[in-house]
């Protein structure tokens, strides 16, 4: 019981290390800081909001301008 | 031959397991380890690497095969800069563009399914006028749901350098030279005004950012805790753009900006003066020019007009921005202004002083321009003529020297507020001291001045 539970801990060990050494992920070296990784989750939900509203407001602005110009270009072409 | 492991990476390329730059026979390659094989084929097969090089945001490389690399994935010849620089020699402009080029980089990336797993100052550089990454390997998947990993590597590196320049001081660029991982924000939370707390994007990301990281300091994030949605993560750079965007500084009355217009000699003089800068620079066909003390700029065009690549390095940063500004206006090739103090140049800094190159490191140059520049040094900072003249021997392999004698109403400037000290700043002194590090080769008083313009070249021991 002893001998096969050591023998499965060192099966595991070498799949560890298997994984560690054959694995092709490209881990991230940078530590994020946990405060300013949680300061993200606090203002990305608002910050996320303003920047489809920005979004929206430059497409619609877009759209209209489109519009205008396309008006003013069917009135040149009468 | 000798074959590279990563002890053979350069002394700043030692983070990122991703990869690490070496030099092999005196050419510049970037190794890709096999743990970022996953990520570099990203890279290049999404279009983003093609997208970024095509708009001028990313250096080229071309794969290359070099033999006896077992650890590698790729071995990359990337695209030389010239001439590396640092954040703390940028003026303000350089810095405010190089932040938002790489917020620039992160948006496409993000287009591509990619982001940017760090976003170092020290990863771009100028090419002509223009910022540029260098790092081809600070791409990583984007993984839906988790907040971006170099955020507080931006604020330190660009955001809170920018805001204190802009807010502060404009000298506080120099912290940077101390803290070789940015300004930490505390610290910038603590030097801006209070006013900034009013600011949306600067109360967010400087000051909210202080006060959650001394909260957090040692704590580990939860594993399979909240999640951030990929609107939220764009919200947050787009909010970092519109704060780098709304930064500005304008200089006012600073000391050598006006320089030009308060010069005592006339035009025809600066006109010779010009001419033989331009005569001499035709006789030694440089490749490599320093202009030091360069203010903004002007003679350094007649080196970089001729396509030579011209480094133009002045104390004061308002000359500095007006001669980058400049560049960027007109768009300029072959000139690079960078701020340095001379009598106190940027010295190897980071892991073991190796990680960023001092000024000496990066040199000699071909040329040295020092015009109008030994007075300041000998009796604006008291050093004997010898002690100028053996560290403009070791900055450039030859010299254009203009000498101004002490009748020169520019020196009598210097020397209106303090005592005359100095009985051996004479022409013959000057001259007995450059003889004995450089060679006289052409001497010419520069007409309807008390000014007299040399070309020398180092005595090679």
């Amino acid at each position: 019981m002893n001998r096969d539970y050591r023998s499965a801990a060192r099966r595991l060990t070498m799949a560890g290390l298997a994984l560690v050494i054959l694995t092709n992920v490209a881990h991230a070296y940078l530590d994020p800081g946990t405060g300013s990784y949680i300061l993200q989750l606090l203002i990305g939900g608002l910050l996320g909001g303003l920047f489809a509203i920005g979004l929206f407001w430059k497409k619609s602005l877009a759209f209209i301008k489109r519009l205008f110009t396309g008006k003013k270009h069917d009135l040149t072409g009468k | 031959m000798t074959l590279p492991g990563s002890d053979a990476a350069l002394p700043g390329s030692f983070r990122d397991p991703s990869g690490f730059v070496f030099r092999q026979n005196g050419v510049l390659f970037r190794l890709v380890t096999r743990s970022y094989q996953a990520e570099y084929d990203r890279l290049s097969g999404s279009g983003l690497y093609d997208a970024l090089v095509e708009s001028g945001l990313l250096v080229a490389h071309r794969e290359v095969a070099l033999p006896g690399l077992p650890e590698a994935y790729k071995v990359l010849q990337p695209e030389l800069i010239p001439f590396i620089s640092y954040p703390y020699e940028w003026c303000f402009s350089q810095l405010k563009d190089a932040a938002r080029a790489t917020l620039a980089i992160q948006m496409r990336a993000l287009e591509f399914g990619m982001s940017l797993k760090d976003a170092s100052a020290y990863n771009i550089q100028f090419r002509d006028d223009k910022p540029v990454l260098i790092d081809t390997l600070s791409f990583e998947s984007y993984r839906e749901g988790e907040p971006w990993i170099a955020y507080r590597q931006f604020c330190q590196h660009f955001l809170a350098p920018l805001a204190l320049m802009s807010h502060t001081d404009v000298r506080l660029s120099q912290l940077l030279r101390v803290y070789v991982d940015g300004i930490p924000l505390d610290l910038a939370s603590r030097l801006l005004p209070g006013r900034t707390r009013l600011s949306l994007a600067l109360g967010a990301h400087i000051h909210l950012h202080a006060k959650s990281q001394e909260r957090y300091a040692d704590k580990a994030v939860k594993p399979g805790g909240r999640r951030m949605s990929k609107l939220a993560f764009q919200g947050i750079i787009s909010s970092l753009e519109s704060a780098v965007k709304s930064l500005n500084w304008n200089p006012a009355g600073t000391e050598w900006a006006d320089y030009y217009d308060e010069t005592n000699y006339s035009a025809a003089a600066f006109k010779e003066k010009e001419r033989l800068v331009d005569d001499f620079l035709a006789r030694v066909q440089p490749r490599l020019v320093w202009d030091l003390g360069a203010n903004t700029g002007r003679f350094s065009r007649i080196a970089s007009r001729r396509g030579i690549l011209t480094i133009a390095f002045d104390i004061d940063p308002a000359a500095v921005e007006r001669n980058y500004l400049d560049c960027r206006q007109n768009g300029e090739k072959h000139l690079l202004p960078l701020v340095l103090d001379l009598t106190n140049p940027s010295p190897g800094i980071g892991w073991q002083n190796r990680e960023r190159m001092s000024f000496a490191e990066r040199g000699p140059a071909d040329v040295v321009l020092a015009l109008a520049l030994v007075h300041h040094l000998a009796i604006g900072n008291n050093l004997p003529l010898a002690n100028v003249a053996e560290f403009l021997a070791q900055a450039g392999r030859h010299l254009i020297v203009e000498f101004m004698p002490k009748t020169d109403s520019q020196v009598q400037r210097l020397l209106a507020t303090r005592e005359d000290i100095f009985p051996n700043y004479t022409l013959e002194a000057f001259e007995a001291a450059f003889t004995e590090r450089f060679e006289i080769r052409e001497q010419a008083r520069i007409a309807d001045s008390l000014r007299t313009l040399y070309l020398m070249t180092r005595r090679e021991d």
